[in-house]
């Protein structure tokens, strides 16, 4: 095993909650002359309703476009012009915000990110809105409507889910949807999920640490807090573990020149008992040119081109899978077949030592790698805040995946791989 | 503290940062490869960036993706290791290997623990001076990128962004082609080409090694005397000749049935890089595209909404360069679109103002630091101090240069570097709903071409 001193990820911070309700993390880490800012507001696609979808998204972009006090474009510009990098990023569960910027810049940053938590609907307009619905609306063709296989996630997940579940759409939200909204949308969302009461700040790299807390103070203790949701999604959630009795099989004609397969089975929640082992059992089916599925598909028949597997998970739900592209001449059932024999083989004689030690290294190492970034250090301090309540959990995080066995691996496959799946074919148009 | 806060003041930066540029060492092994080492301690890690002048830009005429299908093969076996095998030492390390091939060069990155240090750079010795380069694995690689290639097809973003330079390098010009290479191509290179490839350009005299990270010079120059001294054959050097296309405006069009989108290429050849030129004409794109707020993204994103972004570049090799414009729109904004894109780059030809430098300067100058934050941004700087050969001082110097670029020379390099009539557009996307739309910006005169860039005639 792998021996680097793990205080590495023991990390220092200290943290407190302003009047309003607003949760500040604070990590001290002077070697570089830089401070990162970011922002977790609790809230995602999954707060959203069934018909109203893509607005935590959309509304992520009107985040950028200018405050009570910063006009439009400016926000970009005034963090580019002290040499910062920024943006923002919307998933299920949340909504993050962040900049790293050099450290004498720190408190435009909190500037810049105070007066859009406070003051945001002042500067809202309908020409800002029209404008960002078009480039929302680009953003989804480009990266969803006109890729190969690129409508695959949100099929998958309609079928995994069942109707109104928190994750049974896309976060980027339906065509439709994204081009329906109103003034009145935006505003009402912002009063219900943009409250300090439901987000947590973390600051960490270098900044003056006897000062640090006034600063805080001084741009974000006079935010009102709103009479704010308690960023529960409001999805009926006892449909959640309403599973589906039989496989699905969903096929579709598209403008790919390969088959490829998905099978989705539902799976573990977000540090779930078993979401570790899912991790480490990806890395066994797929993770290297001798794991399992790889070596056998791609590398002794080659009959796939590729195969990935991988577990999803979040705060409500999860998902594991397993995604082959199939060679000219490949039939898809006969991969499938293969993909889930190679389970049933796990299932009933296990996995060795070797293949977990390799995983668990790959893992351990990562964390380490993964320490070089501020803005990934500030963004995990947050993750770990929103979902374990503890941001310094990278040592916990890291010795679940230590505990991971041979029969935890194996236990997977009797109680989640075995059970129906959702599958989906993807095969090229046929020309005529 | 002052509580009393006046939302409406920016506030100002906090005193003036301090920041040392690492030092760089260099130094030669016995085998005669050169080592640039910067020392970066925050962390028991260490990063290997092996740099081998031996990219697709030497593929001969008939075997275009020859160089990445070598790299390909490299580390499918080496010394008493199978494919399964090496891959297997590596991650039992936890360490992480990857092999790439770029235009000019293949890069191999190693990133390791510093407590295996030993181990993995033994592993990458195998690698470099024992490869298999067998029968067996080659015509699997060969095999698996055939069928990359077939799937390029339907990915517009690629078949933009290939194509785009064999319209702008054009046909003859060893960076005109895809890294990847040609169906007929690939299907007739054979295992003994892979291995003349390697003898021949595959060499520790061809290649230079970048080192980020916990050690010191001595510690490393022992290792990897130790480990790499197995690698020593020499280099044969092929010219190659750079021709120039004529370049006169022109429009092609690949259709891409049922795409919902346009992607957007637009640019022409450029000088290669050159330190008297760079800063100014650095300065310049960051003011026309190369940024969030640059005039050509606010324009086609945050007024218009035509795009999810649209940015430019000055895209350098070592031999020569491309200034590219690259954006995707909706299919029914695509001629509105590249009007706009014309248009900017004739405004930028009468000038920027003072305010605009000043801010691109800022934005640089100011973020320079940050460049060095991780072990791969400080890597990445040494890979491109080494492909353009600058000078050891050019990080030291950088601020200075930058600083001293006036308006007046932006304006210059504006004139000097974007020539709208040589300009080539190429978009990819649904000639039902495109033709027409094209068709308006240059008097009818549309050329189409097919995926890999030939002309249709029609």
């Amino acid at each position: 095993m792998i021996k680097v001193n793990m205080d590495l990820l023991n990390i220092a911070y200290e943290k407190y909650k302003l009047k309003n309700g607003l949760e500040v993390i604070l990590h001290h880490s002077p070697s570089l002359p830089l401070v990162s800012v970011n922002i977790w507001y609790r809230v995602g696609s999954a707060n959203e309703k069934k018909g109203k979808t893509g607005i935590a998204h959309l509304f992520e972009h009107m985040m950028f476009q200018g405050s009570k006090n910063v006009p439009k474009e400016l926000h970009f510009r005034y963090i580019q012009e002290a040499g910062g990098t920024l943006n923002g990023s919307t998933s299920f569960d949340r909504t993050n915000y962040f900049e790293k910027v050099p450290s004498n810049f720190l408190e435009l940053a909190l500037w810049l990110e105070s007066d859009r938590m406070g003051f945001l609907l002042p500067a809202l307009t309908q020409e800002k809105l029209t404008n960002q619905i078009g480039v929302v609306s680009n953003e989804r063709l480009e990266r969803y409507d006109n890729q190969p296989y690129g409508l695959a996630w949100e099929i998958l997940s309609s079928n995994l889910y069942p109707d109104g579940h928190p994750y049974s759409w896309p976060t980027i939200g339906f065509m439709d949807d994204i081009k329906s909204y109103t003034l009145d949308d935006v505003s009402s969302f912002f009063k219900k999920y943009y409250s300090p009461s439901n987000a947590a700040l973390v600051i960490a790299g270098d900044f003056q640490k006897e000062k640090i807390k006034d600063l805080v103070a001084k741009y974000f203790e006079d935010i009102p807090s709103q009479n704010s949701s308690s960023g529960e999604s409001e999805s009926s959630l006892n449909i959640i573990n309403n599973k589906f009795e039989k496989n699905i099989l969903i096929e579709r004609d598209e403008n790919v020149q390969l088959e490829r397969i998905y099978l989705a089975w539902h799976s573990d929640k977000i540090y779930g008992q078993h979401d570790n082992s899912f991790d480490v059992l990806s890395d066994i089916l797929t993770g290297s040119k001798s794991s399992r599925l790889t070596k056998h598909l791609v590398y002794d028949t080659e009959m796939a081109q590729d195969v990935s597997a991988y577990q999803f998970s979040g705060k409500y739900a999860g998902h594991y899978m397993i995604i082959a592209t199939a060679k000219p001449g490949t039939k898809l059932n006969k991969l499938k077949e293969e993909i889930l024999n190679e389970i049933e083989n796990i299932g009933k004689n296990g996995v060795s030592e070797k293949e977990l030690v390799k995983s668990k290294n790959l893992i351990k190492s990562s964390f380490i790698y993964s320490m070089q970034n501020l803005d990934v250090l500030a963004d995990q301090l947050n993750h770990y805040n929103f979902y374990l309540n503890e941001p310094n959990s990278f040592n916990y995080d890291l010795k679940r995946y230590e505990e991971v066995t041979n029969e935890s691996v194996k236990n997977l496959i009797s109680s989640f791989l075995t059970r129906p799946f959702v599958e989906l074919q993807i095969k090229p148009v046929n020309k005529k | 503290m002052d509580k009393t806060l006046n939302r409406a003041i920016k506030p100002d930066a906090l005193g003036d940062m301090k920041f040392e540029l690492p030092e760089i060492e260099r130094f030669r092994l016995g085998n005669n490869l050169s080592v640039l080492f910067v020392k970066k301690e925050n962390l028991p890690i260490l990063r290997f960036t092996l740099l081998t002048e031996s990219g697709s830009k030497f593929d001969a005429d008939s075997q275009k993706g020859l160089a990445n299908l070598f790299a390909r093969v490299l580390d499918e076996g080496a010394g008493k290791y199978d494919a399964a095998g090496l891959s297997d030492e590596f991650d039992i390390l936890g360490s992480n290997f990857n092999i790439g091939c770029l235009n000019d060069n293949i890069q191999i990155t190693l990133q390791t623990l510093k407590e295996n240090l030993d181990r993995s750079l033994e592993i990458l010795g195998i690698i470099l001076s024992q490869p298999h380069l067998d029968e067996k694995s080659f015509e699997r690689e060969k095999r698996k990128v055939l069928t990359s290639i077939q799937q390029l097809k339907n990915s517009p973003e690629d078949i933009a962004d290939i194509t785009f330079d064999r319209v702008v390098f054009g046909n003859g010009n060893p960076y005109a082609y895809p890294v990847i290479g040609y169906t007929a191509d690939v299907n007739g290179i054979s295992v003994q080409n892979i291995r003349d490839y390697y003898k021949q350009k595959f060499t520790p005299d061809n290649s230079t090694l970048i080192v980020v990270g916990d050690s010191n010079r001595l510690e490393l120059e022992t290792v990897l005397n130790n480990y790499l001294a197995g690698w020593t054959h020499s280099y044969q050097k092929t010219e190659l000749k750079y021709q120039k296309p004529q370049e006169n405006f022109s429009i092609y069009l690949i259709h891409k049935e049922g795409a919902v989108q346009s992607e957007i290429r637009v640019g022409h050849l450029s000088e290669k890089r050159n330190e008297a030129h760079f800063f100014a004409k650095h300065l310049l794109n960051m003011i026309l595209g190369g940024q969030f707020t640059s005039r050509i993204n606010l324009n086609l994103r945050e007024d218009k909404g035509y795009t999810y972004g649209a940015f430019s570049r000055f895209n350098y090799l070592k031999d020569s360069a491309q200034f590219l414009l690259s954006t995707s729109v909706s299919s029914e904004n695509t001629g509105k679109a590249v009007t706009e894109i014309l248009k900017e780059l004739k405004e930028i030809r009468k000038g920027v103002k003072e305010e605009e430098l000043e801010f691109a300067k800022s934005s640089t100058i100011r973020r320079y630091p940050g460049n060095f934050e991780t072990y791969s941004q400080v890597a990445a700087n040494l890979i491109s101090l080494v492909v353009h050969s600058l000078p050891d001082n050019y990080f030291d110097t950088y601020i200075d240069s930058l600083n001293k670029v006036s308006v007046k020379e932006v304006n210059e390099a504006a004139i000097e570097n974007f020539h709208p009539e040589k300009l080539s557009v190429l978009v990819v996307g649904d000639k039902d709903h495109i033709l027409r739309q094209l068709k308006e910006l240059n008097s009818g005169k549309v050329i189409e071409l097919d995926i890999w860039g030939k002309k249709i005639s029609s």
